[in-house]
């Protein structure tokens, strides 16, 4: 009797272990896959392929910032600062193309990159060089970004941006949107890093154990500068195309924009104590909240609603990081 | 949330010091009349409009009156904090743009208490009896007339949707007002979709790629509350391939880029006039302590405008609404590169 009690209890408790398993490894895509299912049905014109761009340019400008954050949160940091310096690096590249003149977008791109490196590079030092915790620093550059930004466009936007630099934001090349495009590239640039490279490498090392990674011979100072430095100048490439697609550059834009990137990468299943994680998932995270606020909009649902599915999923997807994490 | 008022927090900081910077250089100038502006927030361009609007005063200019503005960081805490400033600083009167209908009565009774005198300016209070005055544009009317202009456009008929400023705001509540009683005027409109776009212009694009896929081909009109709803509108019209001169488009507050769309022919806007707000509030005050003093801003009747002074003696002031026509458009224009 009390044997047989025990095998069931031990047979449902590998079962519940396994279905534990598969639940984290792909819990999160097959939610994804869910939810697409469900919106198809849920409206006719969810599938249609205009539908399908909007939802990928609405997804690239939080995709672009939330792959960045990956690189920071795998070498376990944080970086608050994003949504400042996205407004930031707006206002400076939109400074360089208005007054109605024809100007090169590439001068924008590289203003934008620039200052948002600039920004990146000073936390990164702060970080890695001082020691001062990330969530210090970057929230102190929440803030001075922010400032700046106000300073630089006396709190009013800019606009009268020329056609060739909101091409950046509104064009589109085969049919595909620009920032859909650029989202691509920088996605699959930073897969390639972080799963081919030896500094793709050397930023898991440093995210699970930054000692045993320092006597293995990583540079792990330079690493972790390094993940501020890719993180600010996405946040400015980003900046760009949204300046680009609001066709003024707006002082106030970016409000918020961190905890939206932080919560793609959660919702993707990176863990936030570093180490463990990929930009696979962090894209799947992206889609997931741009996917949620699309087809509630699509149905008429209101927004209040969005707010506390995209808090839940969250919630959910950092308990099953938890139960990986008690159940190895 | 917490972030975000951390870094207001940070920039009140630094204009902190500068303020107390100027306090000391100016100490030595003889007695100027002290004001205090408490505005809603200096990241909207609306209120740096009305400030820069409020510095160009000529008595500002000419350091009569010493004006201080404090950025009210869209929060209502802070302005309360702000109120108890000025009152034991004893400025000589306080010009508010509260952020909460609500929440703003209780700082206006304690600075009355201290026998400060408040002028309301822009946005309001629920006991708008608290201040000695207040000059404001009626956002119901602003309601009403952006709904007409968009109803009469499309003949009278069809489907609408509306992008809604930041829920509970006195705009939003008197603005939204203004569109529904408009709406029972005209049986054959319907509205497809209302939902908030936070005044956000980034927000309302979204929102409106978002609803041309839900609704293809079926909208035909707009109503943004504000114009930054109504531009992330336009502009979600265009990367949809449609004609904006096909949807006809509206939105309230005439900024700059409201202005230029209009001058293309692709929206409908109505112009806030900042100037007339912030100046006319500053007129108010000075009468306050001086029956006898004679007003500076150009909306006045006595020096030309459209808004009767009536000796400074009236208690509610309402600066009219200029909507904004391929007419005026140049000129309005051609005003606010001097704001």
């Amino acid at each position: 009797m009390s044997t047989e009690l025990t095998t069931t209890a031990g047979a449902a408790g590998a079962r519940s272990q396994a279905i534990g398993r598969f639940l984290s490894r792909y819990g999160i895509l097959l939610s994804f896959l869910i939810l697409f299912v469900i919106l198809s049905f849920a409206h006719p014109n969810f599938l249609s392929t205009a539908n399908l761009m909007n939802v990928l340019r609405q997804v690239s400008i939080n995709g672009i910032l939330a792959i960045g954050m990956t690189f920071v949160i795998l070498t376990g940091g944080i970086d608050l600062s994003i949504g400042s310096v996205l407004a930031l690096t707006g206002v400076v590249a939109g400074s360089l193309v208005t007054g109605g003149d024809p100007y090169n977008p590439a001068i924008a791109f590289f203003a934008a990159v620039g200052v948002g490196a600039l920004f990146g590079a000073v936390n990164g030092t702060l970080i890695a060089r001082f020691s001062v915790p990330a969530f210090v620093v970057t929230l102190g550059m929440l803030s001075m970004a922010r400032g700046a930004t106000l300073l630089y466009s006396n709190g009013r936007p800019i606009p009268n941006l020329s056609p060739e630099f909101r091409w950046l934001g509104q064009g589109f090349i085969a049919g595909i949107p620009v920032p859909v495009i650029i989202f691509a590239i920088v996605f699959i640039a930073a897969w390639i890093t972080l799963r081919y490279t030896v500094y793709g490498r050397w930023i898991y090392a440093v995210g699970g154990n930054v000692k045993s990674a320092k006597t293995s011979g990583i540079p792990t100072r330079t690493v972790i500068f390094s993940a501020y430095l890719l993180m600010g100048a996405l946040a400015g490439l980003a900046g760009m195309i949204l300046t680009a697609r609001t066709t003024s550059a707006l002082p106030q834009a970016g409000l918020g924009y961190e905890l939206d990137a932080i919560a793609a990468v959660v919702i993707g299943g990176t863990s936030l104590t570093g180490g463990v994680g990929s930009v696979v998932y962090t894209l799947i995270g992206a889609l997931i909240i741009g996917v949620i606020s699309n087809g509630l909009d699509l149905m008429g649902v209101s927004s209040y609603y969005q707010q506390i599915i995209k808090g839940a999923i969250i919630v959910v997807a950092v308990l099953i990081d938890r139960s990986r994490n008690l159940n190895p | 949330m917490a972030l975000n008022t951390f870094t207001r927090r940070g920039l009140a900081m630094l204009a902190g010091v500068g303020i107390a910077a100027l306090t000391i250089g100016q100490a030595a100038a003889a007695d100027p009349v002290r004001i205090a502006a408490v505005v809603q927030s200096l990241d909207t361009e609306f209120n740096v409009l009305w400030a820069n609007a409020a510095n160009e005063h000529p008595l500002v200019k000419d350091g009569s009156v010493k004006l201080t503005v404090l950025d009210g960081r869209m929060d209502a805490l802070t302005q309360s904090n702000q109120f108890d400033t000025a009152i034991s600083e004893k400025y000589d009167a306080i010009i508010f743009v509260p952020v909460d209908i609500d929440a703003g009565n209780d700082p206006v009774q304690r600075a009355k208490d201290a026998g400060i005198t408040v002028i309301g300016s822009n946005t309001l209070i629920s006991n708008t009896d608290l201040y000695n005055a207040y000059i404001a544009s009626n956002d119901v009317e602003a309601g009403k007339m952006l709904a007409k202009s968009v109803f009469d456009k499309m003949g009278g008929k069809g489907n609408v949707v509306i992008g809604e400023g930041m829920i509970g705001q006195s705009a939003q509540v008197q603005r939204l007002q203004g569109i529904e009683e408009t709406l029972k005027d005209y049986p054959d409109i319907k509205v497809l979709e209302q939902k908030t776009a936070n005044w956000s212009r980034a927000e309302a694009l979204s929102l409106m790629e978002n609803w041309l896929t839900a609704h293809a081909g079926e909208i035909n009109g707009v109503i943004g509350e504000n114009d930054e709803i109504a531009i992330g509108a336009l502009e979600a019209i265009k990367a949809h391939g449609l004609d904006p001169k096909t949807i006809p488009v509206a939105g309230v507050d005439g900024v700059t880029d409201a202005l230029l769309a209009v001058k293309r022919g692709e929206m409908m806007s109505t112009l806030q006039d900042a100037d007339a707000q912030a100046q006319g509030a500053i007129d108010l005050a000075l009468v306050a302590k001086q029956p006898d003093y004679k007003p500076q801003a150009k909306v006045w009747d006595v020096n030309g405008g459209k808004l009767a002074w009536e000796g400074g003696k009236s208690q509610h002031y309402s600066v009219p609404w200029i909507p904004v026509t391929l007419d005026n458009v140049d000129g309005l224009l051609e005003m606010r590169k001097t704001q």
